[in-house]
């Protein structure tokens, strides 16, 4: 199976040998080819290179095309605040004064920046459409309403409760015309993206949200496509209504708990999916956090189904590459998967105390240690190991291997005192000297001679 | 005339503005002391606030709450004014610069003035040096700062520290979407409140530490 096939498979909720992986690059493609956001959101070329880039470095199984919640707004008479590093924000709501829909102008997927979008969906898919699916984003109808309202919106639904219908299901209008460009154009899975369900209570949702979204999927049904509910923020009191929806999919961000999406869309007969913690973990924490986060998410959503990996909303921009490049290479290897499992918590109050490493320069002989995850049971380790015991015979000096297993105390105790960064790492001496790399011969010869020296 | 204080206080709780204005002109009108009635009010958003916090009612049922609570104020501040009673303390509010969402931090303010302070809001995208010149001016007890967008963290972290380098003596509590207390701990901020009403709770003991 292709990752395309995998996450469409899962999407439609079948089991899948692995977990289908979705990195949300939204304005983040800016920084991948050195264009701030507002440069990146009104260019064809830029999206088309940035997200070639995406492929070859997080080698997703479906992508965004654009992430940016301001595309009709924009066509409707918003007027935008253009950032650098975020999606432009809308600063003025033309229905704020009075809902007239009459006052707005007449909506066009020929208007704006709609077709630099749908050029770069036309090109996406001539470059990687086989091998990667496309997700065509459009903004949800409570979010529209948002935009060209205010939130005046929120009270209309206790003093005005005609107009909110009439709203959301124009916003819905909208959002099918966006639906049948984006699918015409070549997008394999319509995202409604609605945040804004972030902010109300199941009550609101099933009374005005739930009817125009329905009216989207149905829409995408009819097409013959599949629908998403993407909703960022802490969806939590509403997941039970949005599971009610007729979509597809939902994903959700990282409030959410994983483990309560995966029973209620499990009972809704839907895929899901979520959900990368995107500040903390993503863009400020490390490789092994992501892992970590990463391995969180698959657990939580467990053995049902349709679950599909991703970040909990838009990355960042200046996310860590390398941070979505271990997500990318965890999912496809049981073994990374394990070793992830396995990592010690990150603030960890256990410090070891009971494993006593080694005064290593009052040793005689060289001490390599080779911190494992098993080398009995996983392939990479036991390479190491092999690798180090042979160079130390080799060696022709006094050098002792020793394996520590990160499945017991000892290996976590010592991946802790000696800073190990990887798994299987060698450490000569109390030193990380070879992380996750199975070390020439010579190299490692020459570690344990330096390390001879300094003693 | 305890029960027209009652009322007025499920008015605000249930967002019916018309009641609220209905029932604080009579209060008023019955010569009831304004502390009095803003204290039926108080009551009223307070009630709001621990039924938000506690996932109860959401964005659209505290919006309107804060609409009825606005409605009753506009009666009231005169009178309050006019009799000499202010609030103790001020609060400068804002969204830092680069962010321009306003409708947490909005619930903040309305939280916070419903607890009666007085509320300096300077809206959204507000540079440090406005911040701190409104500080000044003001003499606020506490800052909130406000940040929706993970982007506009580092602006919050900058506004904290230009604040401290400033010399002004304010308690600093920060929130908003992406914000969370380990990140309020590493800005140097001295509160953290992950929603509204969370605000004014932290708002209060920023205050009665610094008293102590």
């Amino acid at each position: 199976m292709t990752g395309k096939e995998i996450l469409m498979a899962a999407l439609r909720g079948s089991k899948t040998p692995r977990a289908p992986w979705v990195p949300f690059v939204g304005v983040h493609g800016g920084s991948l080819i050195g264009l701030d956001a507002t440069a990146y959101l009104q260019s064809a070329d830029a999206i088309v290179s940035a997200l070639k880039q995406a492929r070859d470095l997080y080698q997703p199984d479906g992508l965004p095309v654009v992430f940016d919640l301001q595309l009709e707004a924009e066509v409707l008479g918003c007027q935008l605040a253009w950032a650098r590093e975020t999606p432009p924000s809308v600063s003025s709501h033309p229905l704020q004064s009075g809902c007239d829909l009459s006052q707005l102008p007449a909506f066009s997927t020929e208007k704006g920046r709609i077709p630099l979008v749908l050029e770069a969906v036309r090109r996406l898919k001539t470059e990687m459409g086989d091998a990667v699916a496309l997700y065509g984003l459009l903004t949800g109808p409570l979010t529209l309403a948002l935009h060209l309202r205010g939130d005046e919106v929120l009270l209309d639904m206790f003093d005005d409760e005609d107009s909110v219908p009439e709203l959301l299901d124009y916003c819905a209008g909208i959002a099918c015309q966006m639906a049948d460009a984006y699918l015409d154009a070549g997008v394999d899975v319509i995202a409604v993206v609605d945040p804004m369900i972030s902010q109300i209570g199941p009550g609101h949702f099933s009374t005005y949200v739930a009817p125009p979204n329905n009216r989207i999927f149905d829409h995408v049904r009819a097409r013959g496509a599949l629908s998403s509910l993407f909703v960022c923020g802490n969806a939590t009191r509403n997941l039970e209504a949005m599971a009610a929806t007729r979509c597809d999919n939902i994903s959700v961000d990282e409030n959410v708990d994983m483990a309560a999406l995966a029973r209620i869309a499990a009972a809704a007969g839907k895929s899901f999916g979520g959900n990368l913690q995107l500040t903390v973990v993503l863009l400020l924490g490390d490789e092994n956090d992501a892992r970590r986060d990463a391995v969180r998410c698959l657990d939580q959503a467990g053995s049902s189904p349709g679950f599909v990996l991703a970040p909990g909303c838009d990355l960042p921009f200046a996310v860590k590459p390398e941070n979505l490049q271990a997500v990318a290479s965890l999912v496809r290897d049981p073994y990374q998967l394990q070793v992830a499992r396995n990592l010690p918590a990150k603030v960890d109050s256990d410090d070891f105390a009971d494993i006593e490493i080694p005064d290593y320069s009052a040793e005689l002989a060289v001490i390599v240690d080779v911190v494992t995850l098993d080398s009995a049971g996983c392939a990479p380790c036991a390479y190491t190991v092999k690798a180090a015991q042979e160079a130390a015979s080799a060696y022709g000096g006094a050098a002792e291997v020793r394996e520590h297993k990160i499945t017991g105390r000892d290996g976590l105790g010592y991946m802790k005192k000696l800073q190990v960064t990887a798994i299987p790492s060698i450490c000569v001496d109390g030193r990380e000297a070879f992380a996750s790399i199975i070390p020439d011969r010579k190299d490692l010869i020459a570690a344990l001679r330096c390390a001879a020296d300094r003693k | 005339m305890e029960p027209k204080l009652n009322e007025l206080s499920e008015a605000i709780k249930a967002g019916r503005r018309k009641e609220a204005k209905l029932a604080t002109e009579e209060l008023l009108a019955a010569g009831v002391a304004p502390e009095e009635v803003m204290s039926a009010l108080s009551a009223g958003m307070d009630d709001v606030g621990r039924r938000f916090k506690a996932n109860e009612i959401f964005v659209p049922e505290v919006l309107v709450a804060a609409r009825a609570m606005q409605t009753s104020m506009n009666l009231l501040e005169p009178v309050l004014l006019s009799v000499g009673s202010e609030p103790e303390h001020t609060v400068v509010i804002g969204t830092v610069e680069g962010d321009l969402h306003d409708i947490g931090k909005n619930l903040v303010a309305m939280m916070v003035k419903a607890a009666n302070f007085k509320v300096v809001d300077l809206g959204t995208n507000v540079s440090p040096d406005a911040f701190i010149a409104a500080l000044r001016e003001h003499r606020a007890a506490v800052i909130g700062l406000s940040a929706l967008l993970t982007t506009t963290m580092p602006a919050m972290r900058r506004t904290v520290e230009l604040i401290r380098e400033s010399g002004v003596a304010v308690k600093v509590m920060v929130g908003g979407a992406p914000i969370t207390q380990q990140f309020a701990q590493e800005i140097g901020a001295d509160g953290y409140a992950p929603d509204a009403a969370s605000a004014v709770d932290e708002a209060k003991r920023l205050i009665a530490r610094t008293a102590a």
